[in-house]
């Protein structure tokens, strides 16, 4: 059991360092701040956009918030769902050290795991870029005193968890997948997106997509996350008003550890399939 | 090791074509494997065609939630189609060279006979093919759910238009080939960072004509600005109405850029390879 | 009868005789380099300074057409710097290389259309695609007609023992037939010269041979085709090529067939000693044993190995008293032959493995 700790401990300990050295090595800082802020400004301008086309500039209203905040913290979804997978594609395919770490006295889901800190560090820098912003620019009203900060880095830590978990259930999928197009973590998060009520309530989809809403565990965490910044944005639709904060808490951590134990077992069949197909060393370029 | 038949392969001089014939002969065969491998690799299906329908229904689902007329579904869903030759272009082109690198292809095309521009030419002809499936999947699937209507008025212009921005773009992608490989280390990181701003400033979502002039106009280097804004004027009743050019005019302007991104590729191309040579660093993968 | 070979200057060669038809060919060595030099900026860091390394220094060989040269020295003495000259994938930073008369910096465009080549422990292409497939498409890349293409690839494939994986995507080959994948191909293209960089590195005993006879092979029967093979292995030199050239740190120390080069050591007495471990006072006395030329000392399990080139037979005497005297059980004594490793200690004055760990003292 203390040996396991140990183990599991090096393993994320170093994933975590590997993962930095990459990340932040690629680029000089400069590149680095610019990709940092261009890259989650546009993915919000974007919505901005449409939503000011429309609306011929309504920032007043609390639906802007509620999309504004919502595709803000979504990006974390993509960070981290990426960071976890994509450690997989990397290691395999181009460093070639997949099959090493394979044969080290590691854990191999801890390791994945540690190799998503990276991601996640980087993620939390463009989500507060583009809250600040969101704060400074376009009228999205966060009162710093007014704001339930236990209830928000209390679902911030279950959210990045859950995220996590579901990262490795990604990377075990990718275990048994050829290198195809980009971050297979971001494209996953660009379909969830649809289900998550990030930037539309869930009362907009065709009634038979819904369950599937409901079923997310992130619905309940951006929901959350809307109500600790901004009380009254929770009123701008009332799809999960009838539920309190204590009521959301519990319904997303019963299903962070539902995706959890998914995660868990989906990478144990992946890993096991993928050793029997001989992927663990596989190049797939075409 | 088998001697008998003695196989004359070893003493038979092999015919080789040259000029124009080889030029093509390289084309096709790189092709080949672009079109093949997403023939052998089935998953491409659910990546390139479930999630992009499923990234398009957020927003569309958006403009509903926020009561849009219902004309912008259909940008959208144009929009979307579309977002798969950026994404090829980027995932696909513009890091390949780079990928050749790692792989230990790019010295062998280098000192192969033929032009470096015809294997670009090739990857680009072989992506465009296999992403034009993509796009056409998206469309169809997409027009279909979301019940978007078309009133198609000048079908010549349309399928000139489609050609020009194609061959722009993939000009475009061809000049990154080698940028991305001069410029950047782990070229994906460039190719990520260049997907939304991409999105946002060419219009996918909403018309191009909604933003700044003058950033409309600096997007339109981007193939696919004008591109879009014009397939969307051609294909939509009141597309005229939202337009950002008249289609004519950005037909000449895309004439333009098929000119001046096919010249800057070989340009870019030339200069990679004596920069390989004399420096011998661009053919030594990393790892 | 003229053939479109590469820009069809070249005549079909098969049916002619060649001193008619190619004079270029013949009167011209296929390879010549002129005090060729190179030398590699290696970039700073935070950690580390820039510096230079020399890779390459005052390089002059000539290799005739229908020769099998071969380039033989330990790992990083330059031996694939100089097959990146001569295959247009590096420039020189000084001297100049020609391929069949052509300056490789001047005109790259007409010496690809000569050469081949092949990295040993690389492979090539795609894994999606099937051994046939990248075959195919890398002789698209030269010019061969499909269908000539596909007729070489089977013949190919059936003399190096491929034919049955001929349509196995390469991602699920082994390593080695991968790698023989790869050799196939740089034979495909029927270059006019062929550069085989460490061939067999990583393959098995037996996949060795069959490629070094495959290699005799091809060059038999074709008198014109040039051949450089670069290699770290003493018996492949000594076995297959017409020339050695003996490279060490950049520079070629000797250039000759492999007989001439070991004739050099013929007048010489050459032992291999098989001792208890001798403590380092008696090894230092041996190395200045006054019938001493070079001495190299291997350490077995439980015994020692003693190399050694003396002056002449009588000092084997010397050598055998200063054993006694501290000893040192000789456990069995040989005279042997010389090989081309004891030309490279002659020239260098350590053994290959000494002198590989000087060049890459890291590893």
């Amino acid at each position: 059991m203390n040996q396991n700790r140990t183990i599991y401990w090096r393993s994320f300990r170093m994933a975590a360092w590997l993962g930095w050295q990459i990340e932040s090595n690629w680029t000089d800082p400069f590149l680095f701040a610019v990709y940092s802020f261009v890259k989650p400004l546009s993915g919000a301008a974007i919505l901005v956009v449409m939503y000011s086309v429309i609306t011929n500039g309504a920032f007043g209203s609390p639906v802007f918030p509620y999309i504004y905040l919502g595709n803000a913290f979504y990006q974390y979804v993509g960070a981290v769902m990426t960071g976890v997978s994509w450690a997989v594609i990397d290691d395999r395919e181009h460093y070639k050290t997949l099959k090493y770490m394979y044969v080290a006295p590691i854990s191999i889901p801890i390791y994945l795991l540690g190799r998503g800190v990276s991601r996640f560090i980087t993620g939390s820098m463009s989500v507060i870029i583009t809250i600040l912003a969101g704060m400074w620019f376009l009228h999205v009203d966060i009162d710093v005193t007014a704001v339930h900060w236990p209830l928000f880095f209390l679902s911030l830590f279950i959210g990045v968890v859950m995220l996590a978990m579901m990262g490795l259930l990604l990377a075990g999928v990718t275990l048994l997948m050829a290198r195809h197009v980009g971050f297979m973590g971001e494209a996953v998060a660009g379909a969830l997106y649809l289900f998550s009520g990030a930037i539309f309530p869930l009362d907009v989809l065709p009634a038979w997509l819904r369950p599937i809403g409901y079923a997310m565990p992130l619905t309940y965490w951006l929901e959350l996350l809307r109500r600790a910044l901004i009380g009254s944005v929770a009123d701008a639709f009332p799809t999960l008003s009838g539920y309190s904060s204590g009521q959301l808490l519990a319904i997303l951590t019963a299903l962070t550890l539902l995706f959890s134990a998914a995660g868990i077992l989906v990478f144990r069949w992946c890993d096991y399939h993928a050793r029997e197909q001989g992927m663990i060393d596989a190049t797939t370029n075409y | 090791m088998k001697t008998t038949p003695p196989y004359d392969v070893l003493a038979r001089r092999a015919p080789k074509n040259s000029g124009a014939h080889l030029f093509w002969q390289t084309v096709l065969a790189r092709a080949y494997p672009r079109v093949i491998g997403q023939q052998r690799e089935k998953s491409w299906m659910f990546f390139d065609v479930v999630l992009p329908i499923i990234g398009v229904a957020a927003y569309v689902f958006v403009y509903r939630a926020i009561q849009a007329p219902e004309e912008y579904v259909g940008f959208v869903v144009v929009g979307g189609a579309m977002t798969a030759f950026w994404l090829n272009i980027l995932w696909s082109m513009s890091s390949q060279l780079y990928w050749e690198k790692e792989t230990g292809n790019l010295a062998l095309y280098i000192i192969a006979p033929n032009s470096l521009m015809a294997i670009l030419l090739g990857m680009a002809l072989g992506g465009l093919l296999a992403t034009t499936l993509r796009a056409v999947v998206i469309l169809v699937l997409g027009s279909w759910l979301f019940h978007v209507q078309y009133a198609v008025v000048h079908f010549g212009q349309l399928v000139a238009i489609f050609f020009l921005s194609m061959v722009a773009l993939y000009g475009m992608g061809m000049m990154f080939a080698s940028l991305f490989l001069l410029l950047s280390r782990e070229a994906w990181h460039i190719s990520n960072l260049a997907q939304e701003p991409v999105y946002l400033i060419s219009g996918f979502y909403f018309p191009v004509k909604s933003l700044n002039f003058w950033v409309a106009t600096a997007a339109s280097l981007i193939p696919l600005t004008l591109g879009l804004d014009a397939m969307r004027q051609l294909v939509f009743p009141s597309g005229a109405t939202l337009g950002f050019l008249s289609v004519r005019l950005e037909l000449g302007i895309l004439i333009g850029l098929c000119v001046i991104f096919l010249l800057a590729a070989r340009f870019l191309l030339n200069y990679m390879e004596r920069l390989a040579i004399r420096e011998g660093r661009l053919t030594e993968n990393r790892r | 009868m003229f053939l479109e070979i590469g820009n069809g200057r070249y005549p079909s060669l098969s049916t002619l005789p060649i001193h008619a038809i190619i004079p270029n060919m013949t009167t011209l060595p296929a390879i010549q380099t002129e005090n060729l030099g190179r030398i590699y900026r290696i970039r700073g860091s935070k950690k580390e300074a820039a510096r230079e390394l020399v890779a390459l220094r005052d390089v002059n060989l000539t290799v005739q057409p229908g020769e099998l040269f071969g380039l033989l020295g330990p790992n990083g003495a330059g031996k694939t710097t100089l097959i990146k000259i001569l295959t247009t994938l590096l420039s020189p930073s000084n001297g100049r290389a020609l391929i069949a008369g052509l300056d490789v910096t001047q005109q790259p465009g007409q010496v690809r259309q000569l050469i081949n080549m092949v990295s040993g422990g690389e492979t090539s292409g795609y894994g999606l695609l099937t051994v046939r497939e990248n075959l195919w498409m890398f002789a698209q890349f030269y010019g061969i007609p499909s269908a000539e293409a596909n007729r070489r690839i089977r013949e190919l494939l059936e003399i190096v023992g491929l034919s049955e994986r001929i349509n196995t995507k390469s991602s699920d080959l082994s390593t080695g037939l991968r790698q023989k994948m790869n050799i196939v191909r740089g034979f495909l293209t029927d270059p006019d010269i062929l550069f085989l960089d460490e061939p067999t590195l990583g393959l098995d005993v037996g996949a060795s041979r069959d490629v070094r006879q495959f290699i005799r092979r091809w060059m038999d029967e074709q008198p014109t085709r040039t051949l450089l093979l670069t290699t770290h292995y003493m018996v492949e030199a000594d076995e297959l090529c017409d020339r050695v050239a003996i490279i060490n740190q950049g520079r070629v120390l000797a250039c000759d067939t492999p007989a001439n080069l070991k004739r050099n050591l013929q007048r010489d007495a050459i032992f291999r000693l098989e001792v208890s471990p001798p403590d380092e006072a008696t090894v230092a006395a041996l190395a200045t044993l006054s019938g001493m030329r070079h001495f190299v000392r291997r350490d077995e399990e439980g015994t020692a190995v003693l190399e050694m080139i003396l002056h002449e037979e009588a000092a084997l005497a010397q050598v055998i008293n200063t054993l006694t005297q501290s000893d040192i059980r000789i456990l069995n004594l040989q005279k042997r032959e010389p090989t081309l490793e004891d030309v490279f200690v002659d020239l260098v004055g350590h053994s290959m493995a000494e002198a590989e760990h000087e060049n890459n003292p890291a590893v």
